[in-house]
């Protein structure tokens, strides 16, 4: 195949223009890769310090993995000042938020009752279904609840929490979530239980 | 053009919002309080900056045949690094607007400067129109940021103004908000412009007015 000139020229622009572009986009992640991990570690610190009990450790730090591959799951156990287990803190995905997915930090104490839930992410409504991140009444619903100790499922569904006006989607994904957290921790509580006091045999 | 003619050429007359109309999906999708409008608008100067900037450089060398894929790929890595950067350090206005971060990249408005301005003109006037029409959607995003949080909020830039006792009027957080928002705006500035506009013709008449009685008194005398 032949080129003329005019044809070079087109490619060799688009060419010069994408390896300068790709160039300073490489450059770019080298200098905040860095940064954004901190970031987001910071993020998660802050959202474990509000899920999980009062605790001395580096929850991030003392996180373990249940489960293998796809079903592997980051539990982040929270240990008072002589270093006992005092809370578990993971991450649950509501897969059927208004708007995508919902990502829920849950933290519970040992005996599998709930210390608080905060939302990490979610694209929901604003001023509609965001009540699940800034609505404080809603969110200490949950505060000391357990398995059985209410109906899982929004109001208008014949549950114990409150929809909130004008969204009733986003507050059922929640609830549905927690419960579902809830049930798995009720699954797998000795083998929690177990990797903690495991992880404490080999400092 | 002088300097002060492109900005507020840029900033007014031609703003990207007001008079062009360009852009609406981040102005309608990030509005719901000022200070998103603000830092969405400032995410979108440093884009305008970097492609005016290098848009111009290049100016003469893109063949015309391939100057938009060029320009959308200038583009689209200064709307990534811009991306990159708010994550890294401003991480929590990230998880706010990350969503809307990548759709500057056809935001029309910054595609439209650098086919219409920059490939045209030197780098400085380049960088000034990018000032410009910057700060002209900033301004926009955060009044129209500013009027949804105040009536749908009571507050604004996050500071409670009504007092705790006002009931947020939702609409105005919801799109539907946005639209009658915008068209209030819009409103407001046609009739700044016709205002403009009228006192620009009285003080042309004056003038003129004031020519021929120079004139009939030259011709008296």
């Amino acid at each position: 195949m032949k080129f003329d000139k005019e044809q070079l020229q087109m490619v060799l622009a688009l060419f010069v223009v994408a390896v300068i572009a790709a160039t300073l986009l490489g450059l770019t992640d080298i200098f905040t890769r860095g940064p954004i991990a901190a970031a987001e570690k910071e993020a998660l610190h802050s959202a474990l310090a509000q899920v999980l009990p009062a605790h001395a450790n580096d929850a991030q730090a003392d996180m373990f993995v249940i489960g293998r591959e796809k079903q592997a799951l980051s539990i982040y156990p929270g240990k008072d000042k002589a270093g006992r287990l005092n809370g578990f803190a993971w991450e649950v995905t509501a897969p059927d938020g208004y708007a995508g997915s919902i990502r829920i930090l849950v933290g519970l104490y040992p005996d599998g009752k709930i210390h608080a839930i905060r939302v990490t992410g979610h694209k929901e409504t604003p001023g509609l279904g965001d009540g699940i991140v800034n609505n404080a009444g809603w969110l200490a619903a949950f505060a000391g609840q357990e398995l059985d100790s209410r109906n899982w499922k929004v109001k208008k569904d014949g549950g114990d929490f409150d929809q909130f006006t004008g969204a009733t989607i986003t507050p059922r994904a929640v609830v549905k979530a927690v419960k579902g957290a809830l049930a798995f921790f009720a699954s797998k509580r000795e083998l929690m239980l177990a990797a903690v006091a495991e992880e404490k045999e080999q400092p | 053009m002088t300097k002060s003619e492109v900005f507020f050429d840029g900033f007014w007359h031609n703003n990207a919002i007001f008079a062009q109309l360009l852009g609406m999906c981040p102005l309608l999708g990030v509005t719901t309080s000022a200070g998103n409008g603000f830092w969405m608008g400032a995410a979108t100067v440093l884009v305008l900056l970097g492609s005016n900037l290098v848009v111009s450089l290049v100016r003469g060398v893109i063949p015309k045949n391939v100057r938009i894929p060029a320009y959308i790929t200038i583009i689209a890595a200064f709307v990534t690094i811009v991306g990159m950067a708010m994550n890294a350090w401003m991480h929590e206005m990230y998880l706010v607007l990350g969503l809307f971060i990548p759709l500057i990249v056809v935001n029309c408005a910054i595609l439209g400067r650098a086919e219409a301005f920059a490939s045209k003109n030197s780098i400085s006037d380049s960088l000034v129109d990018a000032l410009a029409v910057g700060s002209g959607f900033t301004f926009a995003l955060v009044l129209l940021g500013g009027v949804r949080e105040l009536f749908g909020q009571g507050a604004i830039f996050g500071i409670t103004v009504f007092g705790d006792s006002y009931p947020d009027m939702l609409m105005f957080i919801l799109p539907p908000g946005a639209f009658i928002a915008l068209g209030f705006i819009l409103a407001g500035v046609n009739l700044i412009n016709r205002k403009l506009k009228a006192r620009a013709q009285q003080q042309a008449q004056m003038v003129q007015m004031q020519t021929v009685q120079t004139e009939a008194v030259e011709a008296h005398s």
